[in-house]
């Protein structure tokens, strides 16, 4: 019994080892990575297409975090937030009308937040470089909604080119997903007019692992 | 209409063609930019596979104004060429023939 207990405990670290997805670097174990940059380098953008004009906003307020077991991506937990006050389109009066309540509403819901719950489709590219879903709650105006992400995620070890970023080891996160306005009652009249009702979403962040 | 009234409106003809030449030449933005986003991608950035693009402050020519804050936010396609409008029609009635024409 002891022996049998003992081969499939073998089996079932053989298994998890084999099939575990991540990064082939320098580090191992739990890392835990911090997108928090005061040069504003950080980023998510939107995209909104409509027949009338093509809108690109930018948030560089971006903050947050990720946990990952180096040697398995799929253990990735955590949450990147943006601030709904940095996001700029090129018109301020533009601006200040996404901020209103009628549209993203800063002064109630000053944050826009995705909450990473699963990763799957996990795809190794390069040693130091994988692709995946990620899935998690999005929230924005006080509305949680399961959004999916594809992502690609690149991990630097620490050099000197590195250093010039931020200390520590780098993972760039590059995702991209849709979000209809109307699933988080963003619903006045312009949508569906000047600004699409089907909002693309980008993240270009750079996390470091420095503590 | 009398000669006069004829340059008036020509002249004005010409310009709003110009502005409107120009404004499509500035890009055919819909709306008045005081703002555009330039890509400051770093050799770095591309490693890491991400982008880096940053609003600077820039003037883009728009067919409508963006706002009413400032003289930038209102130029445009349509404000400038009110205004044209407006002057022609001033000039012209200004040089209409103030002979009352007999019947």
């Amino acid at each position: 019994m002891k022996k049998t207990l003992s081969i499939v405990t073998a089996l079932m670290i053989f298994t998890a080892t084999m099939f575990a997805q991540g990064f082939k670097v320098k580090a191992s174990g739990e890392q835990n990575f911090n997108f928090e940059d005061k040069a504003g380098r950080n980023q998510t953008s939107f995209f909104s297409t409509t027949p009338l004009e093509d809108i690109k906003g930018l948030s560089g307020g971006v903050q947050g975090s990720v946990t990952f077991n180096v040697n398995d991506i799929k253990s990735l937990k955590g949450k990147i937030s943006i601030s709904v006050a940095s996001i700029k389109t090129g018109i301020d009066l533009r601006d200040e009308h996404m901020r209103d309540a009628g549209w993203l509403d800063a002064a109630k819901y000053p944050e826009i937040t995705f909450e990473i719950k699963k990763v799957s489709d996990v795809k190794v590219v390069a040693e130091n470089k994988l692709t995946a879903k990620v899935t998690g709650n999005y929230i924005m105006k006080g509305v949680t909604k399961e959004v999916t992400a594809d992502a690609t995620l690149t991990y630097l070890d620490e050099s000197e080119q590195t250093k010039s970023r931020a200390a520590g080891d780098l993972l760039g996160v590059q995702a991209k997903f849709n979000v209809k306005l109307s699933d988080y009652g963003v619903n006045n009249k312009v949508v569906g007019q000047k600004v699409s009702e089907n909002i693309e979403v980008s993240v270009n962040v750079v996390g470091s692992n420095a503590k | 209409m009398n000669k006069n009234q004829k340059y008036v409106l020509a002249l004005g003809i010409i310009l709003i063609t110009s502005v409107l030449m120009y404004w499509y030449s500035q890009g055919a933005e819909v709306f008045t930019k005081s703002q555009v986003l330039v890509d400051k991608t770093t050799d770095l950035d591309r490693m890491l596979g991400v982008v880096n693009k940053q609003y600077v402050d820039k003037f883009v020519f728009g067919l409508f104004p963006s706002g009413m804050a400032s003289l930038a936010e209102i130029i445009s396609v349509a404000s400038l060429s009110g205004f044209l409008m407006a002057v022609s029609g001033i000039l012209i009635y200004l040089f209409r023939n103030k002979k009352k024409e007999t019947k």
